[in-house]
């Protein structure tokens, strides 16, 4: 085993986050058991339900490069749900409710930012906690019972496409796209490399560690509102529980796509392509009839071996 | 041990060693900072496996996978680095590992207090032994290291730099236990760097550099000079460049400053060309000054102006390092494996992190590439290029991206700690050559080593620091080490130094 | 009186942590909700809080014991679900509760394997085994139903000796886990294992001979057969499987130690602590419900004390 993990084949091998050989395998799987499946019409489908946890991925890889984690998304997202759906703002417009959505979600980043990077508490629990916390007060607000419609422009502008893409779908490649580029052309992105790298280091060096760590939160917590506003378009309806599931798909998608505690080498795109791998996985599952608690045991297990994998991989190196 | 091989992350440490080791005979392992002796006797207590060579005990081999296994077979170690752990007392640690059992399994608390106090009444120390070694001085925490380390019954005894801490009166206490040692046919290796303990107590000395045996001499047929030369290798004069002209203005004054609420204050100036030194035995206030201007402690008092401008104190914690980046003063890390360096990353990061540093996080980032291919010329760096890992780069060369990083930032003062940590000598060499050039084109150094050595050869001006303060500054060229030592041990006149009224 | 503030603020010089102040609450509560409503001092409701602080008390005990190796354990909640499913599966009492043990060792093992030989963060590990536990209730046990055997209702319900069963259930923890902790070199190993991770010499005690492989591994086994026998107690009052029935139990649990002065980052706790902990968190959890407090708004609550009680450690790491 160690002999194989030093060939330098084997170690380049090793390099290309797991994300793209599950992406393969899963689309080798689906076109020889459902080939007729494979066309840009059903794939746009299933990819533009999958576009607010791909949103949501964009905000955890970011503090997961800063060795953090958010757990919190959940909550943000039923929060925004609600706030949208019941009705409490009768008659207010569209761009309202965008920025509503938004502050919503900075402000819980920001809160989330400065408990991590400036109290240095655990990440886990203080964004659990944050999470438990939104979710309670929804259910307290809404009394457990499904709030009202969502007002249907949201609807209109999710169900348009470009060409044959639908908007969504344009949308998170171009967000993922953005922030590649912010990541590898401004210091920000510098920043991050560097206290994901070795905190001590970056401090010593004059990184701003408690403000990169503040910010990647902050930016975490705007992409969980994005991902809420996508996510209340695409169901059209209030829920009491929407979006529960998000933050620990997130946590899975980003792992799968090369993007583990400090190390970033999976770039956007890995775990770009580690949520397109859920939306696979979530087709072939289904597919194959595997309902819910296999769905909840595939993710436990992704997380656990794409752990596994990068922790015999450390140890090797 | 014969033949010992063992390599870090590609970095040979020990290249084919051997050390033979007498029963009833005090063996003294010299060397410099990173020539290998620590990892040595590391393999020697189990805690590193060795790659290549074996272990003979009464010539029969052994293999330690572990601690346990070392200290199974009769080998007690006491390690550099304070290894107690704080949330257990003296007795629990002194017996961790191998605690005594009560009925039903339980743990024999009465005895463990019971012997670790004999321990420590033996070594003259009357601390309770149901202390948490958190609220002990590092001193008393060295001195419950050894007790834990001599006091086993074991056959080999390890003593790595154990009185760094240490006060002459606990130097001698721990001496006289050392030929108890000796006296009944037990082997003891002491690593030490205080020339005077080597030749008090040890009969025979092997000397270590950069990995690679010099030799094994019995003390006997050796002088501290002869000493000196076979650890070095070479004239001392040809490994320091020429010392600096007249200084210029002072850039740097520190007053009144007081380290501790308990400590008496000093002051101190640095002038650009200069290259200060502080010197004194570990654990003084050195690096507690040091790291007090990047905000790391709090002072209890003091005036520090750098370059004619206040430096408010308390520096703030988190952004200290920013703020004295700010005003031209760059900090380099003792550590630089954990505190300096990001190992994972290109060389090319390294150096421009300090860059970066000071420009808004908005701002695009610049490539910095001539700033960077610059440096590494001029420090000639040698690295697969600019993108290669640091990691995968020797010490030395470590070591010179990570002074390359401040050179490059644009700094005229420079707060070192340990510029020449686990580097080769031809590297240290380059590195002091760095540090003068540095100065000579106006630039001001202040820096802090545990190698007296190297601070004469290095420096201008070199200021003892003992109980939190500076107690005598003297010229570099009239510094012995003798001189420097004798002002670090407060032998002049002035107060015992660590925590002796217990 | 030094020694007294020192307890109160939990200050360096003592391995307990603070566990005085958690205490003076639990008194504060107590005596703030008999004079707040008439029903708390009323014997039934008493006799009740025992059972109800139950399985928080066994599963906070459990949890206490990797907190202070400074590991993390987030898969008891599931492993309480996934017991009280197991138990409703229809078997033989002699066959079922062994067999809750045998697999709640295995999950801990797992646990505890996984985080150290593949060097996987705590955290991390555990997590994913919340989300398999949780997959293989809910093929279990779908929704809530079937029966649990009737040893375990009674052993529960009933009494001995006209003293109610949750009392013994409640001695039995305590003496297993004070026996684990301060009566054996495997307690005192883990402080040592904890001490070294907290102070950041993670090898510290392996240094001194300790197999701390083999420890850590042992304290995830007992923290999840505690979370097991947390489910069995909970089976026995419900009468049922339930797949949520330990939903978020993970949470309350850790707000209970640290409530108890024990830190997080490993190294510093005490038994009493953790038991006051959960006893402050089953007081107020009964209060909530004495004074019609939404269990909706409960949830928000226990969140933001979590919340509060880490904030108010503090930690040299940062990050997860």
């Amino acid at each position: 085993m160690a002999a194989a993990l030093a060939n330098p084949v084997m170690r380049r091998l090793l390099r290309v986050p797991p994300a793209y050989y599950v992406f393969a395998v899963l689309l080798a799987v689906l076109w020889v058991a459902r080939p007729n499946m494979l066309n840009l019409n059903i794939m746009g489908i299933f990819v533009r339900q999958i576009v607010p946890l791909g949103i949501l991925v964009l905000g955890q890889l970011l503090v997961m490069r800063v060795r953090s984690i958010d757990l919190s998304g959940g909550g943000v997202i039923l929060l925004i749900n609600y706030t949208i759906s019941s009705g409490v703002f009768p008659g207010a417009s569209m761009a309202f409710f965008i920025v509503l959505a938004l502050a919503i979600g900075l402000a819980v980043g920001f809160f989330n930012g400065l408990m991590v990077g400036v109290r240095r508490v655990s990440a886990v629990i203080v964004t659990l906690a944050v999470g438990i916390v939104l979710v309670g007060f929804v259910q307290y607000l809404s009394s457990g019972k499904p709030p009202g419609d969502v007002p249907g422009m949201f609807a209109d502008i999710y169900n348009t496409k470009l060409g044959p893409v639908p908007t969504p779908v344009i949308f998170w490649v171009a967000a993922s796209a953005a922030l590649s580029l912010f990541l590898s052309r401004t210091v920000f992105g510098r920043f991050v490399t560097s206290v994901g790298e070795n905190v001590q280091a970056a401090h010593f060096s004059g990184v701003p560690v408690a403000r990169t760590v503040v910010l990647t939160h902050t930016l975490a917590g705007l992409f969980a509102g994005i991902a809420a506003l996508v996510q209340t378009a695409s169901i059209a309806v209030g829920s009491v529980r929407v979006g529960l599931d998000l933050p620990i798909l997130a946590v899975a998608a980003t792992i799968l796509g090369g993007v583990v505690f400090g190390r970033g080498e999976g770039g956007v795109w890995g775990p770009f392509f580690g949520v397109l791998s859920f939306a696979l996985l979530f087709v072939v599952m289904t597919t194959f009839g595997v309902d819910e608690p296999g769905k909840l045991i595939a993710q436990g297990l992704i997380i656990l071996l794409a752990a596994i994998f990068y922790g015999i991989r450390s140890r090797s190196n | 041990m014969s033949e010992i091989r063992k390599a870090f992350a590609g970095t040979a440490a020990l290249k084919g060693v051997s050390i033979t080791l007498q029963s009833g005979s005090v063996h003294a392992l010299m060397g410099e900072n990173g020539a290998g002796k620590s990892t040595l006797m590391k393999i020697l207590a189990g805690v590193h496996q060795p790659d290549g060579g074996a272990i003979l005990r009464d010539g029969r081999q052994v293999v330690f996978h572990r601690p346990k296994d070392a200290l199974e077979a009769g080998i007690s170690t006491v390690f550099q680095e304070l290894s107690l752990l704080p949330n257990l007392t003296i007795a629990e640690n002194m017996f961790l590992g191998r605690e005594p059992t009560a009925a039903f399994g339980g743990v024999d608390h009465r005895r463990m207090r019971r012997e670790a106090g004999k321990a420590l009444a033996e070594l003259g120390l009357t601390l309770d032994p149901g202390t948490l070694v958190s609220r002990l001085s590092i001193g008393e925490r060295q001195f419950v290291e050894i007790a834990h380390g001599i006091m086993t019954d074991a056959s080999v005894f390890i003593l790595d730099e154990p009185t760094a801490a240490l006060n002459a009166a606990d130097v001698e206490v721990l001496n006289r236990h050392i030929r108890r040692l000796k006296d009944e046919g037990k082997a003891v290796v002491y690593i030490s760097h205080r020339m005077d303990e080597i030749f008090a107590i040890c009969d025979t000395v092997t000397v270590l550099k950069d990995g690679e045996l010099v030799g094994t001499r019995p003390l006997a047929e050796m002088t501290p000079a002869t000493l000196i030369a076979m650890m070095v290798g070479r004239e001392l004069a040809d490994l320091f460049p020429q010392r600096g002209d007249a200084p210029g203005p002072v850039v740097l004054s520190v007053e009144d400053f007081r380290i501790t609420e308990r400590s008496k204050p000093f002051s101190l100036s640095l002038s650009r060309g200069e290259i200060v030194a502080l010197a004194g035995l570990e654990g003084q206030g050195q690096q507690r000054f040091l790291r007090s201007l990047v905000g790391q402690y709090y002072p209890f008092a003091g005036r520090v102006t750098i370059k004619g401008k206040a430096l408010p104190l308390p520096v703030p914690s988190g952004g200290g390092v920013r703020r004295l980046q700010a005003m031209g003063v760059g900090f380099v890390p003792e550590d630089r494996k954990e505190d300096g360096l990001f190992l994972g990353l290109s060389v090319a990061h390294n150096i421009a992190a300090a860059l970066h540093s000071k420009r808004s996080e908005l701002a695009l980032a610049e490539g910095y590439q001539r700033l960077i291919a610059d440096t590494m010329s001029s420090l000639a760096v040698k690295a697969g290029g600019p993108g290669a890992a640091v990691g995968t780069l020797s010490g030395g060369n470590q070591q010179k991206v990570l002074l390359g990083r401040y050179l490059a930032a644009d700094i005229d003062i420079l707060l070192v700690e340990e510029p020449t940590r686990g580097v080769d000598i031809g590297a240290k060499s380059e590195i002091y050559r760095l540090l003068r050039d540095f100065a000579r084109k106006g630039g001001a150094v202040l820096v802090l080593s545990r190698e007296t050595i190297e601070l004469i050869g290095l420096c201008d001006r070199i200021c003892v620091v003992h109980n939190d303060t500076i107690v005598k500054e003297m010229p570099a060229a009239d510094a012995t080490e003798h001189n420097i030592l004798d002002a670090a041990l407060g032998a002049n006149g002035t107060a015992r130094i660590i925590n002796d009224s217990h | 009186m030094t020694a007294i503030s020192r307890r109160l603020t939990g200050a360096r010089g003592s391995r307990q942590g603070m566990w005085l102040l958690p205490l003076l609450i639990v008194l504060a509560i107590a005596l703030w909700l008999s004079l707040q409503t008439a029903q708390f001092l009323n014997g039934e409701n008493l006799l009740n809080l025992v059972p109800q602080a139950m399985p928080l008390v066994i599963t906070a005990v459990g949890q206490m014991f990797v907190i202070l190796l400074g590991g993390l354990d987030l898969s008891v909640g599931s492993m309480i679900s996934f017991t009280t499913a197991v138990l409703a599966l229809g078997g033989p009492a002699w066959a079922l509760i062994p067999a809750v043990f045998v697999l709640a060792a295995l999950v801990g093992f797992s646990n505890g394997f996984i985080i150290t030989r593949f060097n996987v963060h705590p955290i991390i590990a555990t997590l994913s085994m919340q989300y398999i536990l949780l997959g293989i209730t809910r093929v279990l046990r779908p929704v809530s139903g079937g029966t649990v055997p009737d040893i375990v209702i009674s052993a529960v319900a009933g009494s001995f000796l006209g003293i109610p069963m949750p009392v013994f259930w409640g001695i039995v923890t305590l003496a297993v886990a004070w026996k684990l902790l301060y009566g054996s070199r495997f307690g005192l190993h883990l402080f040592a294992i904890g001490g070294g991770v907290s102070s950041g010499v993670e090898d510290a005690a392996h240094n001194f001979g300790i197999a701390d492989r083999r420890n850590i591994v042992l304290a995830y086994v007992i923290c999840a057969c505690f979370a097991a026998l947390a489910g069995i107690f909970l089976a026995g009052r419900i009468v049922s499987g339930d797949p949520n029935v330990g939903l978020l139990f993970e949470l309350d649990a850790i707000t209970a130690v640290a409530i108890g002065g024990t830190q997080l980052s490993g190294a510093i706790g005490s038994l009493h602590g953790t038991v006051i902990g959960a006893l402050v968190m089953a007081l107020l959890a009964n209060g909530m419900n004495l004074t019609n407090v939404s269990p909706f708004i409960q949830t928000t609550i226990k969140g933001a004390i979590l919340l509060l009680v880490v904030a108010l450690q503090s930690r040299k790491k940062m990050g997860l």
